[in-house]
């Protein structure tokens, strides 16, 4: 059990996005909690929900077409949902930030890169523009840019591709937040600079002590990095436990389906195909009845096609949703 | 809430549902813009050829003597007459025709030429590109208004005329849009395989590329005919293209342009159709660019 | 920068070798130009002879081609035959300032008017004040200038009366008679009156075109990532749309602005001749009409050497204002 304090509680979140073809229950009933300090790994495949289930906590989803209908959304025990825009725009930035994928777009190409750092810095704290200025080049030597005030000048088009993405971080982490999102962050930029930018998060993590909320795809990147990791498939969290258990026993069917279809390269398996999970991500708008991974299921039965299963604790600190949850 | 929200559209068909030529016409005709364009041209069409099954009379008999000149509408003429005591609305139905006409083949014809011009350039590059687009972007320099009236003046008044007038002046638009496009897609893996499996150029071209171009090419000239309405008008109203006794409506326009004092009612009817049909024309083919490619809605 | 310019300027020449055949070649289709003024009898053989021969028709078209080009560069611009005993250079001085006084102050106009509603409509897209504006600019790029024009000088000149029996605003022309000697800001007044019809319609139909045009860029720059990447941070919304996207949003405008100031000279042909004022456009259409072929093809090449030229400078500007350009 966690000791520390509760830092983000999201209770049954529901975004849906009302399109000219139909709803799309983006999020429909999300519960994910963040305590101080801790990473957490949001995992899961494109369109499951895990990017809408950010911005709605930061509270950026275009309105129209995205709605959030229901569901709280704790910080620091108030509800983000009832505050007023002004006051969520003093949140963004400062105590919540948020870094994204596309590191070559996510950067404004008309204003230098130390602009944009020192903007972030003098919306929330009352300091001037000469100390912010050295705030920036202070960031940018601290997310590991070299010549930081030479790079203060330059453009992000100047950047590749791994520094645009650590000055999106250094952009984050200025105002020294509580918490920061990272939303596919690493999942634009080629291998070996991944691992660079993980790592560069690790220790930051480190030294100023933030949560962190990892959202990503990508497996082996939350093995790296997440205390606790949460399985989102079709808009729902259906498995949510620590790294450890997760890796070492599963219950979910969807999360067994995920680790097994991870070629080992240690394992002796010469002519025997992947196994990959039957069938695929069902459409928004026609999500099946009952369980919404029932129809890739091995192990469903009729009552998984009827009834919807419940986010359950099986063991201390693991939740499943599933009627039939794997034995350990 | 939520649920029976979701619940009620899961009847709804979605946009998975229909084959691609199904699916433009379904975002179009909830295009409220595109579909108010549609109904204006399907009432100008009705008006302009149905009109004269409904009410036949000559557009080129004339009443003689002072009496006949400038009647107000009346139940023998509905539109009046006009300074020759012609029927106007007869007129106007015979001028529609040709404005249409002229402006529906120049517009085609043109989108043609300059496709084709842009095909040879985007598919070969090179110095055929590089040739092509320095005299596309010559032509297009020089401005509109004074090369129509100073091909016009130099190649005679008449239908025909106007029509390759129309042309020479505005295949330059598509021939640069055509080439954008082939630039961009011959690099597409498609393009590739067919050269592999030994596809001739002009095959090439014209199977692969060119139907990728298609849908740019229909609201290009859809818009197309719209302008070239406009330029037909316009020079008709210089005394150049049609001439009386035949009626368009731009030469209709000039003729009523001396008369503004005494009878102003002229002016305003086929300036009126001109105007209907081009937002018409303008309206859809903004609501067809819509339609083909949503994520560009504007 | 600089190398850029060069080879851009380089790059003109061609197609003002091109533009200079082109006019060339169209009134060359003509098989004699002067017949016009044979049939004048006023006009005696022998200058009309002398006239061919210092235009060249005597020789073959090749030969008189180089001797128009020498002319033209040496800045004669031959003779005017619409009004004989000045040259087409005298003719073309006195039109264009007036052209530039009316297309000036429509241009300030437009832009002033277009600029501003395209933000705001773009900014608050489907909203019923986005329609109405929609709306207006397809009116605004679909209504024939010259029945406007028509329409609207039956409004206020035909119907319209002042007290004294009088056009509410004059039908054509640029001054009253009997001023030419008033003091200047009697004169200037006076004008006002004449330019209210004219300048309104062509505003109409530009306010239209820009007014889409700006609300296109804004749309697409509203939607890129660093607008929600500055969202992110805490930027007020005011300022994400006036400093964040204004500045992207406005490059292409840039462009099309620099592209229309050639149109400002050209004139607007079909309005001038419908209210009677002696500039540049309808300068043009009569020489074309009454076969005055000198003055009509100086005039088209110079109309086509501006927007040459400011194809150019519209490249350079665009190239100073975005710091994506590469030069190279």
């Amino acid at each position: 059990m966690d000791n520390r304090e509760v830092l983000v509680d999201v209770k049954n979140l529901r975004t849906f996005f009302y399109t000219e073809d139909g709803v799309v229950p983006a999020v429909d009933g999300v519960d994910l909690t963040i305590h101080r300090g801790e990473i957490v790994g949001l995992v899961g495949e494109s369109g499951c929900g895990k990017s809408v289930t950010a911005l709605s906590i930061m509270r950026l989803i275009p309105n129209p077409p995205g709605k959030i209908i229901s569901g709280e959304i704790m910080f620091h025990g108030e509800n983000l949902l009832n505050k007023s825009e002004e006051e969520m725009r003093l949140i963004r930035g400062d105590k919540i930030s948020m870094i994204f994928q596309e590191p070559m777009t996510s950067l404004n190409p008309v204003f230098t890169v130390g602009d944009q750092i020192s903007e972030a810095i003098t919306l929330h704290q009352k300091i001037d523009e000469e100390e912010a200025r050295k705030r920036t080049v202070e960031m940018l030597h601290l997310v590991g840019i070299p010549e930081p005030e030479r790079r203060y000048r330059q453009y992000p088009h100047e950047l590749s591709g791994g520094m645009r993405q650590r000055v999106m971080i250094a952009m984050a982490l200025s105002s020294n937040p509580e918490l920061l999102i990272s939303d596919e962050a690493t999942t634009a930029l080629d291998v070996t600079i991944q691992a660079q930018i993980l790592d560069l998060m690790r220790g930051l993590q480190k030294k100023l002590g933030m949560a962190i909320l990892i959202i990503t795809h990508n497996l082996a990147v939350v093995a790296e990095m997440a205390e606790t990791i949460a399985i989102a498939y079709a808009g729902k969290i259906v498995e949510n436990a620590s790294a450890r258990e997760i890796f070492k026993s599963p219950r979910h069917p969807y999360t067994y389906g995920l680790l097994q279809s991870i070629p080992k390269f240690t394992e002796r398996r010469t002519n025997e195909p992947l196994p990959a999970i039957e069938g695929m991500v069902p459409s928004p708008y026609h999500m099946p009845n009952g369980c919404r991974f029932n129809p890739r299921c091995p192990f469903a039965t009729e009552k998984c096609r009827a009834e919807e299963p419940e986010l359950v604790e099986l063991t201390p600190g693991h939740l499943v949703r599933c009627f039939h949850p794997i034995e350990p | 809430m939520a649920e029976q929200a979701v619940a009620a559209k899961k009847k709804q068909k979605s946009s998975e549902d229909y084959s691609y030529v199904g699916m433009v016409l379904h975002r179009l005709t909830r295009h409220k813009l595109a579909m108010a364009g549609a109904v204006m041209l399907i009432l100008m069409m009705l008006f302009v050829f149905v009109g004269p099954l409904v009410w036949r009379a000559d557009p080129n008999e004339q009443i003689p003597g002072i009496e006949g000149m400038f009647n107000p509408p009346s139940q023998a003429h509905p539109l009046g007459t006009d300074d020759y005591g012609r029927d106007v609305l007869a007129r106007m139905f015979f001028g529609g025709r040709i404005s249409l006409f002229i402006g529906f083949s120049s517009a085609v014809s043109a989108t043609l030429i300059g496709a084709f011009i842009g095909l040879l350039a985007g598919y070969y590059g090179g110095w055929a590109d590089n040739l092509l687009m320095r005299f596309t972007d010559a032509m297009l320099s020089i401005p509109t208004f004074p090369l129509l009236i100073a091909l016009a003046s130099v190649m005679g008044k008449g239908m025909w005329q106007i029509i390759m007038v129309i042309v020479v002046f505005g295949w330059m638009s598509d021939a640069r849009l055509v080439r954008g496009l082939a630039l961009s897609l011959k690099e597409q893996e498609y393009v590739e395989a067919a050269r592999a499996i030994g596809a001739s150029a002009n095959r090439i071209m014209w199977r692969h590329l060119f139907p990728n171009t298609l849908a740019v090419l229909i609201v290009s000239t859809t818009i197309g005919i719209g302008s070239s309405i406009i330029y037909e008008a316009s020079i008709s109203f210089l005394g150049f293209g049609i001439q009386a006794p035949l009626a368009s409506w731009g030469n209709m326009l000039q003729n009523a342009q001396q008369f503004i004092w005494n009878a102003p009612r002229l002016i305003v009817y086929p300036g009126l159709a001109i105007f209907i049909t081009v937002l018409g024309f303008n309206f859809f083919g903004d609501g067809l660019r819509d339609a083909i490619d949503p994520k560009l809605k504007l | 920068m600089r190398d850029y310019v060069i080879r851009r300027v380089l790059g003109m020449i061609p197609l003002i070798l091109i533009v200079m055949i082109v006019s060339f070649s169209i009134f060359s289709l003509v098989p004699n130009p002067f017949a016009a003024l044979i049939e004048n009898p006023r006009i005696k053989k022998a200058d009309i002879e002398r006239l061919i021969k210092a235009w060249g028709f005597d020789l073959p078209w090749y030969l008189r081609f180089f001797k128009w080009f020498s002319g033209v560069i040496k800045g004669d611009w031959g003779p005017s035959l619409l009004y004989p005993g000045s040259s087409a250079r005298d003719v073309i001085a006195r039109a264009l300032p007036v052209t530039i006084r009316v297309m000036g102050i429509e241009f300030l106009l437009s832009l002033l008017i277009a600029l501003p509603i395209g933000i705001i409509s773009a900014v608050k897209q489907y909203s019923v004040t986005d329609y109405v504006v929609t709306v207006f600019s397809f009116l605004g790029m679909s209504m024939p200038t010259f029945w406007f024009g028509l329409m609207m000088m039956m409004l206020f000149s035909v119907f319209l009366k002042r007290p004294s029996g009088a056009p509410l605003l004059p039908a054509g022309g640029m001054m009253t008679p009997g001023l030419e000697e008033a003091p200047f800001w009697t004169r200037f007044v006076d004008q006002l009156q004449y330019l209210v019809m004219p300048v309104l319609v062509l505003a109409f139909s530009s306010v239209g075109s820009w007014t889409r045009y700006m609300r296109s860029s804004m749309l697409e720059v509203v939607r890129q990532d660093y607008i929600r990447t500055a969202r992110a941070k805490g930027v007020p919304e005011r300022l994400v749309i006036n400093k964040h996207a204004l500045r992207n949003a406005l490059i292409p405008i840039v462009t099309l602005v620099a592209l229309s100031v050639p149109g400002i000279v050209g004139g607007a042909s079909i309005t001038e001749k419908i209210f009677n004022i002696p500039g540049m456009g309808s300068l043009i259409i009569a020489a074309e009409t009454k076969s005055d072929y000198p003055t009509a093809m100086v005039g088209l090449m110079l109309t086509s050497f501006l927007v040459i030229v400011f194809n150019l400078i519209a490249d350079i500007v665009y190239a100073w204002v975005d710091p994506r350009i590469k030069y190279s």
